[in-house]
């Protein structure tokens, strides 16, 4: 027996009004009579006669009302499932890294199966299932079918990502299974008690909560550092309430750099310097302890190559250039880097001809220069069109004016650094091309959104854009290392090597191709893509390892990381509001096996026959002793 | 309204045998209340007695001197009219409970009564009273003796209505400072008032030599209790007085023993008195309380 609508229990608010009504109604009746005289003898009244006592009148009110309350609150009781009912289920599936966690009896995943498989085969045979998944989205991997062979393979493969189950994700996982009489839920950790609350008021909700094991390590971050010059450093951590053994080994391209056993205490976070490296190359850093989570146990980096490569600065103002110059220098020490006003470089450049040195990469800034003819090219705070100036308007970048000051948002586009909101100087609106991918925006006056930071690859090779000024030192100073963080991103991005990107699992790739590409994922499975019309493939990588996407004799590797504090941290406590509906959806699970009853009808009809009583008592009492006194 | 029934000729047809308690009395003994006492013309010998130098020769009978040789003076009873007051209480109490319609009740035998004292042509009227604005109010009709002149009552009783406090004493001195000769006074009240007053207002009554009759009327739901059961507040309609009380049986119990109480308490004084008592309890009862209850207890024959 339960309530459909606990909330709905408030009209019971109603019985309170009814006893406050009638005692008030007690106390007021006032009977006039020829003469106290007749009262001389009658007992006084004695105070808890007036609390107490309590005519029929007032239960068959209270038993209307309190049926009413039952029946809006939805009193059901469980009675025996009925073979061919055909309810509808939905089974609803986390797939987050921490579904992959191993346990004894397998992966949380396996377990979470293995329960839904038993759900299903205890099901009456009219009912249907539907199976959803979530993580990074919501996804209706089979829709609703009564066939039980599909459902099982439908299940069957299922497969947790290097990805964080979103709560996003879990609520329109939720809205997706609406349709159904019963959810079941099955994750590793309780979700929030509102989001539990919201389904369950369209539907019966159970709750599975799979897994129980907190060993884990992680490779929370992996720093190269510069070749020759400074040493790399991997931040590693323990997950668990105990020690754990780690040993760590980090491999550049296929030679082993560095092999340590650690112990780890519990809970505890250790920097593991390493290096410096003698060459640049892709750096590997593995965890071969076993431990719960596979996916982070990998880590990628690229280190920059030692050899010397050539970059060139523009920008009218040499305080920027002397600015930008020291940034560039402190992302690699071997850059080798000219800066200039644009007005002369472009004299020279028409007297010299095209450049001697291939240049790694052009800083512009407040100008533009297509005569630089580097691999690739930072544009920051790019000049307006109207200026009367003599460069050319940057290719596909548009501006449409320029704000006084913008506010850095904290909604930055893909895997962009955490930024805080942080008031920034002059800063350009730009419109950037379809083939430029979003890093952060900021919003100013009038405007809500513009673009701050976009990266994207155009024919000649990559190109950035940040939208605000840098003068009057912003990347130096101390209050603006935000600024001075993207400024950082996309020049490692940029200068990275065009056959390899490291990126974070969940994020959006985009990869030039011809065509089609064929993409290998780190399980080694292989599936084509078709190129858009900008010439590349997007892919989104959802498992930590290497991607290998080949397209027209070309070669480009996409080193996918995971980790995530929350997702990884098998150990942590469920939250205090979370407990309770957990253990309600645990407890609702014992009354799975019945079926729900509403006992509505029954609800009114007791209600109208109290209410039909009251009025043959009313009828009767006023026939008796007139309307006065009903 | 009951005291239309008053007025209706199947009901007066059943009066028309009755006649009222009245004592009218031939001679005059120490002690004892009598009408008619004083020796006049009238046409019913009444007794002899010895011729007293001064008495009227006119009435000596000579036939008993001429048999006994002395002078016997034939005396015969005066005849005389007696003055007939029915006197209502028509304060607030006897408009409560409206259901038992008590004061309709009182007029109606009041009414029944006059009809019936004008059976001897006896001089009556109807009376009400009840304190108005501080002061006493007592309205009454003029005399009527004969029963042709009955309706003429029927403007002054249909339009009583019940209102103000009770005081019969107030009462009673206003009836007595219009000193008329010594009659009979039927006082038909509910007597909800204090003991002391009611007693000393008959006894002043009798001290005038009037035959004093008193009907003590109630109504039904009043005298049995019946009220709805719960916690009411009940307020006295005449002094306003409220008082909070649950009625229910045991309320009910004490209510009835308080009514006997006042009724034995009235009886005790009117035994005391010499005064005729009568009960009318519940106006249902009209017809038998003035075929049976009144003739059982001499008020009228």
């Amino acid at each position: 027996m339960g309530l459909l609508n606990p909330q709905n229990f408030i009209y019971a608010l109603s019985l309170a009004l009814l006893i406050l009504i009638y005692l008030r109604s007690r106390s007021r009746p006032t009977v006039e009579v020829s003469s106290l005289m007749l009262f001389d003898e009658a007992p006084a009244p004695v105070a808890s006669v007036r609390h107490v006592r309590i005519d029929p009148l007032f239960w068959l009110e209270m038993a209307t009302l309190t049926a009413l309350t039952l029946a809006i609150a939805g009193l059901y009781v469980m009675r025996p499932r009925t073979p061919g009912h055909g309810r509808i289920h939905a089974l609803v599936f986390d797939l987050g890294a921490g579904m992959s966690a191993r346990d004894r009896s397998g992966t949380r995943l396996d377990q979470a199966r293995r329960d839904a498989i038993e759900i299903i085969n205890q099901a009456p045979p009219g009912d249907e299932f539907s199976v959803i998944a979530y993580a990074l989205e919501a996804d209706a991997r089979h829709p609703q079918t009564a066939n039980r062979a599909d459902l099982r393979n439908a299940l069957g493969d299922l497969v947790p990502m290097a990805v964080p189950a979103r709560t996003a994700a879990l609520q329109a996982a939720l809205i997706r299974a609406r349709g159904a009489s019963e959810i079941d839920l099955f994750a590793d950790r309780p979700p929030a008690a509102a989001i539990l609350a919201d389904a369950a008021r369209v539907a019966r909700l159970n709750f599975h909560q799979v897994g129980s094991g907190d060993s884990n390590l992680a490779i929370v971050s992996l720093d190269p550092g510069i070749p020759r010059s400074t040493q790399g450093r991997a931040v590693i951590r323990n997950f668990s309430a105990r020690s754990h053994l780690c040993e760590l080994a980090i491999d550049l391209g296929n030679s082993e750099q560095f092999h340590q056993t650690l112990m780890l205490a519990p809970r505890e976070q250790v920097v593991v310097p390493f290096g410096p490296l003698k060459t640049g190359g892709v750096l590997h850093a593995r965890i071969l302890t076993p431990d719960a989570i596979d996916a982070d146990n990998d880590r990628y980096a690229y280190a920059p190559s030692e050899q010397a490569a050539h970059v060139l600065v523009l920008s009218p103002d040499a305080a920027v250039r002397d600015d930008i110059a020291r940034v560039l220098l402190a992302v690699n020490a071997n850059f080798q880097i000219e800066t200039a006003d644009p007005a002369g470089y472009l004299a020279r450049a028409g007297a010299s001809g095209a450049s001697a040195k291939p240049l790694e990469l052009a800083v512009m800034h407040d100008c533009y220069v297509p005569a630089a003819g580097a691999a690739s090219t930072l544009l920051i705070y790019p000049p307006e069109p109207a200026k009367n100036s003599p460069y050319a308007s940057p290719i596909g970048i548009f501006v449409n004016g320029t704000l006084v000051s913008a506010d850095i948002r904290s909604d930055a586009i893909g895997q962009a650094p955490a930024i805080e909101s942080l008031t920034l100087g002059a800063t350009r609106i730009v419109a950037l091309p379809e083939w430029m991918d979003l890093i952060a925006t900021a919003s100013g006056p009038a405007h809500s959104s513009i673009p701050l930071a976009a990266i994207g690859r155009a024919a000649g090779g990559p190109v950035g854009v940040l939208a605000f000024d840098v003068r009057d030192h912003l990347l130096l100073a101390p209050d603006h290392l935000d600024a001075l963080v993207l400024t950082v991103d996309l020049i490692k991005q940029l200068t990275a090597p065009r056959d390899i990107l490291i990126v974070p699992t969940g994020a959006d790739v985009s990869v030039p191709a011809t065509a089609t590409a064929r993409v290998t994922q780190p399980d080694a499975s292989v599936r084509t893509v078709t190129a858009d019309k900008w010439g590349r493939v997007r892919i989104r990588p959802l498992q930590a390892g290497r991607y290998t996407v080949a397209s027209g004799g070309q070669t480009i590797q996409v080193f996918a990381n995971y980790y995530d504090a929350a997702e990884s941290d098998l150990g942590a406590k469920p939250q205090a509001e979370a407990k309770a509906p957990a253990e309600k959806a645990a407890a609702s699970n014992a009354q799975s096996a019945g079926e729900v009853q509403p006992l509505v009808f029954i609800l009114i009809a007791l209600a109208l026959l109290a209410m039909t009583i009251e009025s043959a008592l009313l009828i009767g009492h006023a026939g008796r002793w007139g309307m006065r006194h009903v | 309204m009951l005291e239309a029934r008053a007025f209706e000729p199947e009901f007066l047809r059943k009066l028309d045998r009755l006649v009222l308690g009245i004592k009218r009395a031939r001679t005059v003994r120490a002690g004892q209340r009598a009408l008619g006492r004083i020796q006049g013309l009238g046409i019913e010998p009444e007794n002899f007695k010895q011729y007293a130098p001064g008495d009227d020769l006119r009435f000596l009978d000579w036939n008993a001197f001429a048999r006994f040789d002395e002078l016997m003076l034939r005396t015969y009873r005066a005849d005389r009219q007696v003055e007939v007051t029915a006197l209502v209480d028509a304060s607030a109490s006897m408009g409560l409970p409206e259901r038992d319609d008590k004061l309709g009740l009182a007029l109606a035998i009041g009414a029944s009564l006059a009809y019936i004292g004008m059976a001897d042509n006896d001089a009556v009227r109807i009376g009400a009273f009840a304190m108005h604005r501080g002061a006493m109010k007592l309205d009454a009709t003029p005399f009527h003796r004969r029963r042709e002149s009955y309706l003429n009552f029927r403007p002054f009783v249909m339009s009583v209505k019940a209102g103000g406090e009770t005081r019969l004493g107030a009462a009673v001195d206003q009836l007595l400072l219009q000193r008329r000769p010594a009659g009979t006074v039927v006082v038909i009240s509910d007597f909800l008032v204090n003991e002391g007053d009611a007693a000393d207002a008959l006894k002043r009554l009798v001290a005038a030599r009037h035959d004093v009759k008193v009907v003590h009327v109630m109504g039904e739901q009043e005298s049995t209790a019946a009220y709805p059961s719960g916690l009411f507040r009940v307020r006295d309609v005449e002094t306003g007085e409220v008082r909070e009380t649950v009625l229910g049986p045991s309320t009910a119990a004490a209510i009835r023993r308080k009514v006997e109480k006042i009724a034995a308490r009235m009886r005790e004084i009117c035994t005391t008195h010499a005064i005729t008592y009568a009960q009318a309890f519940g106006a249902g009862n009209l017809e038998s309380i003035m075929e049976r209850e009144l003739p059982r207890l001499g008020l009228v024959r």
